[in-house]
């Protein structure tokens, strides 16, 4: 018998039972269903004041600014003479900024402990070199076009990088800035877990600062912070000092891009977990029901090679759930993000999400593949097994009992159940990258991670079932 | 308890389809009743009413004048055997029926009895899932005995026998009918019944066809014909239809003449130089009779093939 | 009672009997361990007080075995029904209530003793491996404790008879396995992606696994969204539901 034939046999036998294409309609419809009720039961608890970058993104802009005005061209020099080690990502460094307010346009050069020098323009990195303190800094402006550089002596400049700053007006702030992101603080042990942050203060020494071009007399002192932020206001605010033309500059936070970690994409897919309480009972009864009724003597007359039967089994009903799961992904994704916007997950801190930007399209089908994956499991599973129930109940514990275990249990612990077990794939319907800040444990991992552990499960299923099958009597 | 079924007026419908529609019969002591009818016909959906597994929507089946529900241990008052694939296959053919010997007070000793009575004591700890068909249809009558029942109830108890089997079954309704009991065997094939059963009750389409004796049926169906073989069948067939008779082919060389007395039939053929070897009354089996009153009853008839 | 005999030869004589009793005290033992020797009290920071509930620890098995429990309780009616062995149960005792009654007994026991060796053994075995990894721990047996291990097993006993209740009402072993499952153990997941506390809460009170595993706590019980008695008499409300309408489809329909 032809694999051809074959795979007709099996979509015969799948569409000749109303039940299942009945389950498989009620996948559909309890995944969009469920996804609502998820999004609807959602807000965030992220307070207002967050800085919005030019191109609408949400951002952090937090740091203690030294600064005068400018007009027109020119360009700044400073030394940065010493920087306290407060974090590897703390910057202290020379800015050129419309306007010292949080969320406006910038190009700055910096260097951090970590060991670069760091160029950035609208909270986007534009290039770094290595570098650390004592190090000079120069910054051209020209226009909009902003060039950096750095320099050992003072004389011989390398450049960095070069941006242009869209829309910059003729009179822009300059200066020097300090910043130092906090500490990640991240508690979970067994049965709490507690997501921190601990503000830290960055400190340094600029000398040798000089300005040319029509530049205003004096320097001004601005804190740059979001409002809340820290409980104690003097281990955030920063400060200026200045001695014989030596600035000692505190400053705490960051700058760059802050998007929230929580990811509105996969909330609004998530309904795919009543999906599969659905479908991975069909995987598994659409191949334990020919050994109940003994069916499966006269599939294995028909096709004594076997293993193809099983294999042909996977592709119509992976091929029907991939279908099936891919527009009800597309439709949940389409009724949730309004709902989500509804409930406060809307710009600038969640900006809308388009099923055009590539990772946005990824979860999505994402969360296809992984119902089709999970169904595949649970036919391998019940083809190894042979009998429906102890499939069922492996399949479905092993996926969703990590998933709540992995949120009380230390971050390393969590993880590994991520790796380990096919509920890492629910990291598959992830836009945002992977993150620890989360409650869920499988935004620890990547997407692609996610894929390779349920595939893995699936293959390896499916493969020991094909086996088996050949092996054993009937 | 009066070893008897009778069933009134009985009306069960599933769904839109009516299964079984005013039906009424009586089984009495001492007696097997053999229960036939066409697939579809009803058989096996009375049967599960008269022991309270679907309630009726109209009418009643009662057992020994009382409703199988309010039995106190049914088992020893009703033996069954319905659907002899009811049984899990990883259970031991012998604790298939302890359980059930358990559950009524039958003790434990009448499972080695009646697996001895069925043949079936070799493989007593044998599990039920490798038992072939003819296996399990013996358990499921063993099952049926366990109590000692004085009624008892079986659909196509000789389904999967093989002729050995088909012989010692004839015999056991026989002898189960001997001691005074009540028994109900449905079936859709005709010679088993034929030297079994005294009593017919034959339905189609959920209704009752006809109620009545073996020898009535075979008595009705009969009907006055005569057998005739000759080795010139082809001119007999003229001669006897131009004498006003109907007359069918039948086998190799025979004639089965209705409509014309056997002495008619002898003097036409002789007139006309024909003969003859045989001359007798038509003795009707069960299987034509039954044809013949069911044939407007068939739900699940076959296309013709032509011979 | 001789249907309590009929039922309990029914379940001895299955295969899978045994392996699934097995089964409830191989996971309830070994995950406690697990959970155990994964926390050592250098992790700890400040050893005189861990703040860890390690009773609750200890029995951390029964996210898992609470499954075998749901399959143990499904089977009861699943196996009849799918191979049509209901038929002659119901001829063997027309009696319908009293098949339920027997049947629920027999997955009550079946139940119970594997769940309480299996428990005290996980109690044991964590308590030993807790004391090796460095941490002081309370009295073994305190009123906090043996609530906590007694209710353990109590789960285990609803969980069961919960899905007793739902495969008399639903007959097919696929579908009330994957009913009951979903029941228990999509509200937990569902909770991790519901950010609004008001919803959080709701789901967690009245969810039959968050609310019956409250039972299990013996410190921080203010940081519970329910009470332990209370929680587990949701889940036993959960599971007079589930038998009564079993009870209700078992009686009313045909068989």
């Amino acid at each position: 018998m032809s694999f051809r034939h074959l795979l007709r046999a099996e979509w015969t036998k799948l569409r000749s039972v109303s039940r299942w294409l009945l389950a498989l309609a009620a996948a559909a419809v309890f995944t969009v269903a469920f996804s609502v009720l998820a999004s609807s039961a959602g807000t965030t608890n992220f307070e207002g004041g967050v800085a919005v970058s030019p191109d609408g993104k949400p951002v952090a802009d937090d740091f203690h600014f030294v600064h005068k005005p400018l007009a027109g061209d020119g360009s700044l020099v400073a030394r940065v003479a010493e920087q306290d080690n407060t974090h590897a990502d703390a910057m202290a460094g020379i800015m050129v900024k419309n306007g010292a307010t949080r969320g406006a346009s910038y190009a700055s050069v910096a260097v951090t402990p970590g060991g670069d020098v760091r160029m950035m323009a609208d909270f986007r990195d534009v290039d770094a070199r290595t570098g650390t303190a004592p190090r000079w800094l120069r910054l051209d402006r020209s226009g909009t076009r902003v060039t950096t550089y750095d320099s050992a002596d003072g004389s011989t400049w390398r450049e960095i990088g070069r941006a242009e700053l869209a829309g910059l007006p003729a009179t822009v702030e300059v200066g020097m800035f300090v910043t130092s992101p906090g500490e990640l603080i991240v508690q979970r042990s067994a049965g709490s877990t507690g997501v921190g942050e601990r503000p830290t203060s960055g400190r340094a020494t600029f000398a040798d600062v000089r300005v040319d071009g029509a530049a205003g007399p004096a320097w001004a002192s601005d804190d740059l912070v979001r409002p809340g932020f820290g409980k104690d206001p003097a281990s955030v605010s920063g400060s200026t000092r200045e001695a014989a033309g030596r600035f000692t500059v505190t400053g705490s936070g960051s700058i760059g891009l802050n998007e929230p970690p929580d990811d509105t994409v996969q909330i609004g897919l998530f309904g795919t977990l009543a999906g599969l309480l659905v479908l991975v009972p069909l995987g598994v009864v659409y191949i334990t029901s020919e050994y109940r009724r003994g069916l499966i003597r006269t599939t294995f007359a028909a096709a004594p090679a076997r293993a193809p039967v099983l294999a042909a089994k996977a592709v119509v009903l992976g091929g029907l759930t991939f279908a099936i799961g891919l527009a009800a992904a597309l439709v949940a994704f389409f009724v949730t993000q309004p709902i989500l916007r509804d409930h406060g997950f809307k710009p600038p801190m969640f900006p809308e999400q388009s099923l055009t930007e590539p990772r946005v399209l990824r979860a999505v089908i994402g969360a296809a593949v992984f119902l089709t994956l999970l169904t595949l499991l649970g036919l391998g599973a019940g083809a190894v097994m042979r009998r429906g129930a102890p499939a069922i109940a492996a399949v479905i514990t092993l996926t969703l009992v990590p998933t709540f275990v992995g949120s009380v249990v230390p971050v390393a612990a969590a993880r590994t159940l991520m790796l380990i077990t096919p509920a890492g794939g629910f990291a598959m319907q992830r836009a945002k990258p992977a993150t620890e800040w989360l409650v869920e444990p499988w935004s620890m991992i990547g997407p692609w991670a996610g894929f390779a552990v349920l595939g893995t499960y699936a293959a390896v299923a499916l493969v020991a079932g094909g086996w088996l099958m050949r092996r054993r009597d009937a | 308890m009066e070893p008897s079924i009778e069933v009134r007026e009985l009306r069960k419908r599933y769904g839109s389809t009516t299964a079984v529609d005013n039906l009424s019969f009586t089984v009495s002591p001492g007696q097997v009743c053999g229960f036939v009818g066409p697939n579809g016909a009803g058989k096996s959906t009375t049967m599960r009413v008269i022991l309270g597994l679907d309630a009726p929507d109209a009418g009643h089946a009662h057992v020994g004048g009382q409703p199988y529900r309010t039995l106190r241990r049914p088992l020893t008052q009703v033996g069954a055997l319905l659907d002899a694939a009811a049984v899990h296959p990883g259970r031991r053919a012998r604790d298939h029926l302890l359980w059930m010997a358990h559950s009524n007070g039958i003790p434990a000793r009448r499972v080695g009895e009646v697996l001895d009575l069925v043949g079936l004591a070799p493989v007593a700890r044998r599990r039920v899932g490798g038992f072939s068909l003819g296996m399990r249809q013996r358990l499921g009558i063993a099952a049926a005995l366990l109590g000692d029942p004085p009624v008892l109830l079986f659909d196509e108890p000789v389904n999967g026998l093989d002729p050995e089997g088909i012989v010692w079954i004839r015999g056991l309704l026989r002898g189960l009918a001997a001691d005074g009991r009540a028994v109900l065997v449905s079936s859709h094939l005709m010679g088993e019944l034929e030297d079994t059963a005294d009593h017919l009750v034959v339905v189609g389409r959920g209704r009752l066809v006809v109620d009545t004796t073996v020898s009535g049926l075979l008595a009705a169906a009969s009907g006055g014909r005569v057998d005739v073989r000759t080795s010139r069948r082809a001119e007999a067939l003229t001669v006897l239809a131009n004498a006003g008779a109907t007359v069918a082919v039948t086998g190799l060389d025979g004639l089965t003449v209705t409509d014309l007395p056997a002495e008619a039939i002898s003097a036409a053929l002789t007139t006309a130089g024909l003969p003859f070897s045989q001359l007798s009354p038509h003795r009707a089996t069960l299987e034509e009779a039954y044809m013949e009153l069911t044939r407007g009853s068939v739900e699940f008839g076959a296309a013709e093939v032509s011979a | 009672m001789n249907v309590l005999r009929a039922e309990w030869t029914k379940a001895r004589t299955l295969q899978s009997t045994p392996w699934l009793l097995i089964g409830l005290v191989a996971l309830t033992v070994t995950v406690g361990a697990l959970a155990a020797a994964s926390l050592h009290v250098r992790d700890c920071a400040d050893p005189a007080d861990c703040g860890e509930d390690f009773a609750k620890l200890s029995l951390a098995g029964l996210w898992l075995s609470q499954a075998v429990a749901v399959v143990i309780g499904v089977l009861a009616f699943g196996n009849e029904y799918g191979t049509r062995m209901i038929t002659l149960t119901v001829a063997a005792v027309p009696g319908r209530l009293r098949v339920l009654a027997g049947k629920a007994t027999v997955v009550l026991v079946l139940v119970l003793a594997a769940a309480v060796p299996g428990v005290v053994a996980a109690y044991a075995l964590a308590r030993t491996i807790f004391t090796r990894n460095g941490f002081p721990l309370p009295d073994a047996v305190t009123a906090a404790s043996v609530r906590a291990a007694g209710g353990t097993v109590l789960y285990l006993a609803l969980v069961a008879l919960l899905a007793l209740g739902v495969s008399a009402l639903v007959r097919d072993t696929s579908g009330a396995l994957s009913a009951v499952l979903a029941l228990l153990y999509a509200t937990p997941a569902l909770a991790l992606v519901v950010s609004d506390p008001t919803w959080q809460e709701r789901l967690q009170r009245f969810s039959p696994l968050t609310a019956g595993m409250a039972i299990q706590a013996t410190t921080n019980l203010d940081a519970l969204p329910i009470g332990p008695w209370r929680g587990l008499g949701v889940l036993a409300a959960w599971t007079a539901a589930a038998l009564v309408a079993g009870a209700v489809s078992f009686l009313a329909r045909d068989a």
